[in-house]
């Protein structure tokens, strides 16, 4: 026993190893900790375990559908994956959960995670996200400002490699850029339409983790817009192409794939966490590993259901859980499939290659007093991407010669737009442990119970109607929308559960991401946020993780 | 002619309201126990494809571009009940039209009788019109709809299609956001 456990010892435990994982193991093995990283899913090495990477699209037998059989497995994630992508996907049948009301939880079991499959969608917070609970009284406020976070957003910006531009906007500040995806002639017009049209917003190029230029040996980008299967060239930031291959090269990363996190201990006599307790996925052996700081990044519903399964005599209702806040506070970004519409004119102008990017209109919704939007509070941003239809998108009509040139012209050109809201947060969504139905390593199913308030509705109207608005008032036609809203969690942008906050009695973790009643757990996940923003969170939560290691490191080494 | 008069009837119904939706779901279940038949109209869809995308001077067609053996892979794997039943009633219907009218099979019918049966199909599956969104909900895509859309995918997504008609670039290597489009400049192949 003794000798296994010494076997067993590190000086860090990270649970995860996407976005945020694959930080703390960079930020904390470079700093002189021997660190285990414990991953549930599969192993999946930088290019080695791509297998699609290089398929045309030939040489799939279903070209991109899935199969009635692979639908079956994936009632869920079909939605969010295809025949290039679906092997980082998980197959809801092998991992189920449960859906108090619909909701979906897209999931990637596998070393880097969702890092491999996310839409590289990169936006800081700004001052106002900060102050937002605060100031309208919804959630509690975060115990953080934008200045706490500005220079940890310029440190991991200049690691990952976002491609952007300045702007110099308030709701979305500036950060450290490679050059801008450059936008084609569709997405310019109706850049300078809005320019002329409105006075309070801007189309800009979007900000993503692409690299325009090359960085450390990765990309940079070959405009193949394949990334979700993995990129050969190393072309955008994921885990397994960066953070987890630098905490290799220390040579204090021990990384372990197929290792479920049961529960986290905690040792009522030294009042701390000593370790955690896995199942091996395949031999389901139960192992114990050893250390004096975990990282609990396993994304947001998973870290919190690992704390929910962590009872003990201190905390029979989950680990550092005396606030009642943990699970609750469920949020994900308010989606609409968005509008649509077609252009007549730009006829002589194309493309060469295929833009991973796309544009975004930032926030203007209730920015300033004399802007304040009377249907609901805080706001959203929108995505777009214009291109000229090609087979994939185009009407034909008739059949033999006359249609095969059809084929080959260029169409029209059409652009959509997808606006991302923030959820307020609130305590009745929130997640739960099932604890009469168990999954195949007899670990209770997690209980999703979520769904949108009138706040986020009437966000997801006027996202639709001000989308229409702009498309019209730059000429285009056949404008529309599609009005059925995606069930929650479309978005992949799952937030909160285990709150910063400044009150231990009303959240989970301080402003250092340390759990208030257990100081050596750190939770730098999605989980730890205390509202949502309208910006793609995961640059946020690559900064927290930053931010947090460094403060680990110093505690770790005056302790 | 049955298998018509009974869809007919069907969609009669359904403007009276849904007390005939079990009975449609009861009309398919037996058709759909397995997708093996479908192999018999290997030949059929071969041709039938050419007529859609037949080979040009510009580049082969879509028989060529071997797009009916896609077509059968996925009529056995991906398929849903309803297209399955609606694409083999499609061509048990098309070859039953070309014995009535020619006296042969569609396979063995000259190419202007093919291209007239085509035509014919192609002119009854009328888009737009609210009875076909009606219908298309009710009772799935018509076959000359799911025809068409998989000849145009395979053929697009086919080695032949996809160099040889379209412009396929695998690695583009660069991003041109604006270019001036050449005079007869082909569409892209994939976005």
């Amino acid at each position: 026993m003794t000798n296994q456990k010494q076997e067993n010892t590190f000086d860090a435990i990270v649970v995860g190893s996407g976005i945020s994982g694959g930080w703390a193991a960079k930020e904390l093995t470079q700093g002189g900790l021997k660190t285990l990283v414990l991953e549930r899913g599969r192993n999946v090495t930088h290019i080695v375990d791509y297998p699609t990477a290089w398929k045309n699209p030939w040489d799939f037998k279903y070209r991109s559908h899935l199969t009635n059989k692979e639908l079956e497995e994936r009632p869920i994630q079909s939605s969010h994956c295809d025949a290039g992508n679906k092997h980082f996907f998980v197959k809801d049948s092998e991992h189920p959960y449960v859906q108090v009301k619909p909701y979906k939880w897209i999931r990637g079991y596998q070393v880097g995670g969702r890092s491999l499959t996310w839409g590289r969608q990169s936006y800081r917070f700004s001052q106002m996200d900060f102050e937002a609970n605060k100031n309208d009284g919804h959630g509690v406020d975060w115990p953080i400002r934008y200045n706490d976070l500005a220079k940890w957003y310029d440190y991991v910006e200049d690691y990952v490699g976002i491609s952007g531009s300045s702007e110099s906007l308030s709701q979305l500040p500036d950060g450290v850029f490679l050059p801008p995806i450059p936008m084609n002639a569709i997405e310019q017009h109706l850049k300078e339409t809005v320019i002329r049209e409105y006075s309070d917003r801007v189309v800009i190029n979007g900000r993503v983790a692409n690299l325009t230029q090359p960085k450390k040996g990765r990309g940079p980008c070959q405009y193949r817009n394949l990334c979700s299967r993995g990129c050969p060239f190393g072309g955008y930031f994921s885990s397994n192409s960066s953070t987890l291959l630098d905490a290799q090269e220390t040579g204090n990363l021990t990384m372990r794939a197929d290792s479920i996190v049961k529960e986290v201990i905690y040792d009522d006599l030294q009042k701390k966490a000593i370790g955690v307790v896995i199942i091996d996925a395949i031999t389901k052996e139960e192992i114990r590993y050893y250390a004096k700081v975990i990282f609990l990044n396993a994304s947001t519903i998973a870290t919190t259901a690992i704390l929910l399964n962590s009872t003990s005599p201190s905390f029979p209702n989950g680990l550092g859980n005396t606030s009642g806040q943990l699970g609750h506070n469920l949020m994900d970004h308010v989606v609409n499939e968005g509008a649509f519409g077609t252009y007549e004119g730009l006829k002589d102008k194309y493309y060469e290659g295929k833009s991973p990017g796309t544009i975004y209109i930032p926030r203007f919704q209730n920015l300033k007093n004399e802007t304040k939007d009377v249907d609901f509070i805080r706001g959203y941003g929108i995505q777009g991407k214009g291109h000229r239809e090609n087979w994939q998108s185009k009407a034909t009509s008739g059949i033999g010669v006359g249609l095969k040139e059809q084929l080959a012209t260029p169409g029209e050109w059409k652009i959509s737009l997808g606006g991302r809201g923030e959820t307020l947060p609130n305590y009745d969504n929130k997640i739960s442990l099932d604890n009469e139905n168990k999954d195949q390593w007899g670990l209770p199913l997690v209980k999703v119970d979520f769904e949108y308030g009138p706040n986020e509705l009437a966000m997801m109207e006027h996202m639709t109607k001000s989308s229409e608005e702009m498309l019209r008032k730059a000429g285009f036609k056949n404008v529309g929308s599609y009005r059925t809203s995606p069930a929650p969690g479309s978005a992949v942008h799952e937030m909160g559960t285990a709150r910063m906050g400044k009150d231990p009695k009303t959240s989970v973790l301080n402003k250092h991401n340390q759990m208030h009643d257990v100081k050596n757990v750190f939770i730098t996940d999605g989980s730890c946020m205390t509202s949502s923003g309208s910006q793609n969170p995961s640059l946020t939560y690559m900064a927290i993780t930053a931010r947090a290691c460094q403060f680990a490191l110093k505690q770790y080494f005056s302790n | 002619m049955n298998r018509r008069k009974a869809l007919g009837g069907i969609l009669g119904f359904t403007g009276v309201g849904l007390a005939s939706f079990g009975g449609y779901k009861y009309f398919l279940g037996d058709l759909n126990k397995n997708k093996e038949e479908i192999k018999v109209y290997f030949d059929v869809i071969s041709e039938l494809i050419d007529v859609i995308i037949p080979t040009t001077a510009a580049s082969p067609g879509a028989k060529s571009a071997g797009v009916q053996d896609y077509i059968i892979y996925y009529m056995e794997d991906c398929s849903s009940k309803k297209e399955y039943h609606n694409f083999l009633n499609g061509l048990k219907d098309l070859q039953e039209h070309c014995l009535d009218a020619y006296g042969r099979n569609f396979e063995n019918c000259t190419i202007d009788q093919k291209i007239e049966q085509v035509e014919n199909l192609d002119n009854n599956s009328s888009s737009n019109s609210l009875f076909t969104k009606i219908r298309n909900k009710l009772l799935g895509r018509s076959f000359f709809n799911i025809i068409k859309t998989l000849t145009i995918e395979g053929y697009c997504t086919s080695s032949i299609g996809a160099t040889k008609h379209l412009t396929y670039l695998p690695v583009p290597g660069r991003y041109k956001a604006i270019t001036e489009l050449s005079p007869n400049q082909k569409s892209w192949a994939t976005k």
